[in-house]
């Protein structure tokens, strides 16, 4: 009997649907309502000190997008799978916004002195006058600055931060133009573009690996310059994969509600998406309790205060719930299967997963700060870690939403097409 | 138990796992019920057509895991608390966060095995004989590139004559009759 093929066909038009200009504009509107918030919470604080502390959230929630975003790619272009259609337009849009994320950056680059101890010593004498760093502690911190003055001073943030940038616009630039080429071209030359793909992307993640590391580093571990951590940039690496996969369920299914995703977002590849975000999930808290116990473990005056400051003076409520946040939730969730096959579930725990990785990132960056440092206290200004970044990530989505209307939301020049249009029981 | 005769049941074979599938959901929409398929790789949409229910395996993988959790963690703190109270490096003698490690592997592996022993388990396996293997073309081709679909005897609606005629109006490439 002559086999009889069930396959869907997609639609003429692959453009985004017309609701993306609906997102865009919701988008547009939370980032303005949010900027007026953050202004009125700077007026009512007296001070612009954690305007900035939060835009530096939004600058690593953003940052996390884009650049992991382009990351991500990269390891769908090596790995391949029938999960790379329905992510790779979204992706691209994503690695595209990386313009917006350099102009956060550069409000960052130059209000350094505002931020970190390394690049001012006013903030430091500030403590010491405040009571807020005792005698040990400003030796500490003079012996940190100085030994890593070379690394650690305004020139070189803002060598190092441009160097990394123009690196990563580069992979954006390349991979963004080589997918419009290969989809000019015909079906027959894919193992060629494969290859082509591939030799870009595997050195790209290993760079990519390198050059985040750094910026983690530079914008966020140095704002305690006497701590260190090997695994520090692995933390937010893993954190940006946690945070990218889940923006790209959110994106991928809600366009399902319209052509051509509705043709081509089966149950099987959710599921798998879902399965790898649960892999995120675990290896996010492998790596988190895995620098915990180790410097648990050594118990060494180096290492220990920095999380001292962020556990003693009510920061162990904030610790607890970034657990629960980060970590419980999103894997007791993940662990059903049912949950991963339904779109309007899953949805909800990526939404969630994004705000815990943004609570997460409140825990890292806000004790820093020596007034905060054993002490969380409410302010107005402490209020700022949600105006800010809401805005910020509104007016990104926004950026997002107009990249991702650029180009057709399926790659017609890929052999996995087919397959992904077969009927969900004829796949192995 | 006594040795079974007869008619085990219909055994159609099918080339492609969508006829099978279009088969069993013709199938269960007409009443039948005691009816199974068999393919050489899980095809979910077979199980889905013919009313797969849910199984227990979830269940019991979750109180493995957490028994493992709760039977490490305890064997650990009555071992540093109570058993061997012992000093080391100043530390408290319940000192949680190393106790995690090994009680986490102990869920993983609790886990683990109660989903591989309950699946097999539930699926009364291991079965030293199935009468389906005694048709040939399923020896021959249901771990290979067969798509099966048998209706068993034990189903009410079965009659060997109408279920044949049944069975063949989906086109298979064969349908035998299955002894027990």
């Amino acid at each position: 009997m002559a086999h009889v093929t069930h396959a869907k066909t997609l639609p003429a038009d692959l453009s985004a649907p017309l609701f993306v200009d609906a997102w865009k504009t919701r988008a547009l509107m939370v980032g303005l309502v949010f900027s007026v918030v953050a202004a009125g919470l700077a007026f009512a604080d007296g001070s612009v000190d954690h305007v900035l502390r939060a835009w530096l959230l939004g600058l690593m929630v953003t940052f996390g997008f884009a650049v992991g975003g382009l990351a991500l790619l990269m390891v769908q272009y090596c790995t391949g799978g029938k999960w790379g259609l329905l992510l790779r337009r979204p992706l691209e849009a994503m690695s595209r916004t990386l313009p917006l994320v350099f102009i956060y950056w550069v409000v960052i680059a130059l209000t350094q002195k505002r931020l970190y101890m390394w690049a001012n010593h006013g903030i430091v004498d500030d403590g010491v006058r405040r009571g807020l760093i005792d005698s040990d502690q400003l030796e500490a911190i003079n012996h940190a600055i100085s030994f890593k003055a070379p690394m650690l001073n305004p020139t070189m943030f803002v060598v190092v931060g441009l160097i990394c940038f123009a690196i990563w616009g580069f992979y954006t630039w390349r991979l963004n133009s080589m997918a419009l080429t290969r989809e000019a071209d015909t079906l027959a030359s894919t193992p060629y573009w494969i290859k082509k793909f591939e030799n870009l992307s595997g050195p790209g993640i290993v760079v990519y690996a390198l050059t985040m590391s750094a910026a983690a580093i530079y914008w966020v571990m140095s704002l305690d310059p006497t701590w260190y951590s090997s695994v520090y940039g692995l933390l937010f690496l893993v954190g940006q994969g946690y945070a990218v996969l889940a923006l790209g369920i959110i994106v991928s299914i809600s366009l399902s509600k319209a052509e051509p995703y509705s043709t081509i977002l089966r149950q099987t590849e959710q599921h798998d998406l879902g399965k790898m975000t649960f892999a995120f999930v675990m290896l996010n808290i492998y790596l988190a309790f895995g620098q915990f116990l180790i410097i648990w473990s050594g118990n060494l005056p180096e290492e220990i205060n920095w999380y001292l400051d962020r556990i003693r003076g009510h920061w162990g409520i904030i610790i607890t719930l970034d657990l629960i946040f980060h970590w419980l939730i999103p894997f007791t969730m993940l662990l059903s299967r049912d949950i991963k096959r339904n779109k309007k579930r899953l949805i909800r725990v990526c939404q969630w997963m994004i705000f815990a990785r943004a609570f997460d990132m409140f825990w890292l960056i806000e004790p820093n700060f020596k007034d905060a440092a054993r002490n969380l206290h409410a302010s107005w200004g402490i209020f700022e870690y949600v105006a800010v970044p809401v805005a910020m990530v509104g007016f990104w989505v926004a950026y997002f939403c107009m990249q991702l209307k650029t180009r057709p939301l399926v790659q017609v020049n890929d052999p996995h097409l087919a397959e992904i249009l077969e009927p969900e029981h004829a796949t192995a | 138990m006594p040795a079974r005769e007869g008619t085990y049941g219909l055994l159609a074979e099918f080339d492609t796992p969508s006829d099978l599938v279009r088969a069993a959901r013709q199938a269960r929409q007409d009443g039948w019920r005691r009816m199974d398929c068999y393919t050489p790789y899980p095809v979910e949409e077979a199980a889905e057509a013919i009313g797969f229910h849910r199984n227990k395996v979830p269940l019991l993988t979750l109180i493995g895991g957490l028994m493992g959790l709760a039977a490490m963690f305890s064997m650990e703190t009555w071992v540093s608390v109570i058993a061997y109270p012992l000093n080391i490096a100043g530390r408290p003698l319940y000192s949680w966060p190393a106790f995690i490690v090994p009680a986490y592997e102990w869920t993983i592996l609790f886990a683990g095995l109660s989903a591989a022993f309950g699946m097999l388990a539930l699926n009364g396996l291991p079965a030293l004989y199935h009468p389906l293997f005694n048709a040939p073309n399923f020896r021959n081709g249901a771990t290979t590139d067969k798509f099966f679909l048998c209706l068993e005897a034990l189903d009410p609606k079965f009659d060997l004559l109408e279920a044949k005629k049944y069975l063949e109006s989906f086109q298979p490439v064969s349908v035998v009759e299955v002894e027990y």
